[in-house]
């Protein structure tokens, strides 16, 4: 349904009043059925702990339009790894909806949004090949197609001559690199990645971002990015997104000014000089409270 | 602390391994000398060549009584281990089964079960079946704690990684986990193995009409120790070939958690 949709929008006008994605043309409304497109509406959460009712995201609402490099942001323990995770599937909001490229995300969806986790996510015990080609064999994809469509992403993240080394011989870099090239093997339209640099010295922390943000540009995909580094945000985003430390609102959404391509000289810019210090004053208070 | 200090300042001697072969050739040499310069009697310990005469004097009824064993050992050792793993899995990836099963398993572990050997015997027969019985039992408890232990210590992020890609319950247990849990279920397997072939052995001597540790037994009342010994040096042998293949298989499929560590800095 939806690839008709795709196919007859990019074919002629005429056809165009059939269907409804003409409204998109709207500035700044976003269809949240398009591949690559996110929703998410009135999202919350609360847990139990013992008793005690926590609220870790309140009425979040947040729009992402296809082919978008969004980052979230804000101190730890606002949710932000929360929401991410739920906005992959992998864990249900107390209250609302996430809606991604046309799909309610009720459960994971590795077609549709592929997931990059902070560290240690890949399996030991399987080469770099195989940790690619792991999401394929779980679907039956046929021997020589998986391992044709790995070695195409390992390429794409620059690991070609990799592919059989165990991630104990890898370094953490690439490791990550691994990690990206496993949550794009099934062409998903979104990427999202859960702090994916944490874990990592400050400069391959840089050339990872600078990665990424090729690959972002060679393969169009929308990505959300979580992390907790003001530069990172600035550095990396179309648009970031400010959360509030428990429970976890959006504050504050900020387009980010700075060309594309971005190069390490922007981060002396005034601009970028101005992007973190407006992050950091909205969150300065709840990172020294908490 | 001191010691090694002393021994990685002196100059490299002898490597560990040299140490260890020169040891075991001394033990051979003691065994040969003890009893033939009668510092030790015959009848507590033949020599190494009068043992070895033993053994090759009578390989036909050596070789068809180890048939015998091998065979209990080969089928103990399939229902003890596949048993053990397989409900180790089971129970240890399904909470609740593990906080109910996993106290009452580890309490059974401490039981002796040789003193239920009798009852074996009467329920199955002095045939293979009681003794393949017994040693399954005795093997298995360790394979399934074992198990379960290295259930539990997976990291649970690769749970979550599998989720993602919408893993099913049964890709989780055999892709995920089993792979992850191999390094614990080997080393379980390395000590509920031997205890396998220990069983066999001891229920051979128990009660048996056949097998190593029936021959070992019997030797012994007729006072011919030459013959108990052959039987024992058997046993030992059957041990350490089991150990070097567990050791084998290690090396193949868990050489990842060897090297975790260093390559973790780099």
């Amino acid at each position: 349904m939806s690839t008709m949709a795709r196919g007859t929008t990019a074919g002629s006008p005429a056809s165009a009043s059939a269907v409804p994605r003409s409204e998109a043309k709207a500035p700044l409304r976003i269809v949240a059925s398009a591949p690559g497109a996110v929703s998410v509406a009135g999202v919350s959460h609360t847990y139990d702990v013992s008793g005690r009712v926590t609220k870790a995201l309140d009425e979040i609402d947040l729009a992402i339009a296809p082919g978008r490099f969004v980052v979230i942001v804000g101190p730890s323990g606002c949710g932000k790894s929360s929401l991410l995770m739920m906005m992959t599937g992998l864990t249900k909001p107390t209250a609302g909806t996430i809606v991604c490229g046309g799909r309610p995300m009720t459960e994971p969806d590795p077609d549709v949004v592929g997931v990059v986790f902070q560290e240690a996510s890949l399996y030991p015990w399987l080469t770099a090949q195989d940790n690619v080609e792991f999401p394929l064999s779980l679907r039956r994809v046929p021997k020589a197609e998986r391992a044709a469509r790995a070695r195409e992403k390992l390429a794409l993240v620059g690991l070609q001559g990799f592919e059989d080394r165990y991630p104990h011989e890898l370094s953490g870099g690439m490791k990550q690199r691994v990690s990206i090239a496993r949550g794009l093997v099934q062409n998903p339209s979104i990427l999202m990645l859960d702090e994916p640099f944490a874990a990592l010295d400050e400069q391959t922390r840089i050339t990872m971002g600078d990665e990424l943000l090729r690959i972002w540009a060679e393969t169009g995909k929308t990505v959300v990015f979580v992390t907790h580094s003001l530069s990172e945000a600035a550095y990396l985003a179309d648009e970031i997104v400010v959360m509030s430390a428990r429970p976890g609102r959006i504050i504050d959404r900020i387009e980010v000014a700075l060309p594309r391509p971005r190069t390490y000289e922007m981060m002396s810019t005034p601009h970028f000089a101005e992007l973190r210090e407006r992050i950091w004053r909205q969150i300065r208070h709840q990172v020294s409270e908490g | 602390m001191s010691l090694a200090m002393a021994s990685s300042a002196a100059r490299p001697a002898l490597s560990p391994a040299a140490v260890r072969l020169l040891l075991g050739i001394a033990v051979l040499i003691l065994w040969e000398a003890l009893p033939r310069l009668g510092l030790v009697p015959q009848l507590f310990l033949p020599a190494l060549s009068q043992t070895l005469a033993a053994l090759v004097g009578s390989a036909a009824e050596y070789g068809a009584h180890l048939l015998h064993t091998l065979r209990a050992i080969g089928i103990a050792m399939l229902v003890a281990c596949g048993l053990g793993i397989g409900l180790g899995l089971l129970i240890g990836s399904v909470a609740p089964l593990r906080r109910t099963l996993q106290p009452l398993a580890s309490g059974l572990y401490a039981v002796p079960i040789v003193i239920l050997y009798p009852l074996f015997t009467a329920w199955f027969g002095i045939g293979p079946q009681s003794k393949i019985v017994f040693a399954s039992v005795y093997g298995m408890l360790p394979c399934l704690l074992g198990t379960m232990a290295g259930i539990q210590t997976i990291d649970r992020q690769y749970l979550t990684v599998a989720r993602s890609m919408r893993a099913s319950r049964w890709q989780v247990i055999g892709r995920v986990l089993l792979p992850a849990a191999m390094p614990t279920v080997l080393s379980a397997f390395r000590v509920g193995g031997a205890l396998v072939i220990v069983g066999v052995v001891v229920a051979e001597m128990l009660t048996s009409s056949e097998g190593i540790g029936y021959l070992i037994s019997r030797y012994r009342t007729l006072l011919d120790s030459p013959h108990v010994f052959a039987g024992i040096l058997l046993v030992v042998l059957l041990v350490v070939l089991f150990g070097a293949l567990v050791q084998q298989v290690e090396r193949r499929t868990a050489h990842w958690r060897f090297s975790t560590r260093s390559g973790e800095a780099g």
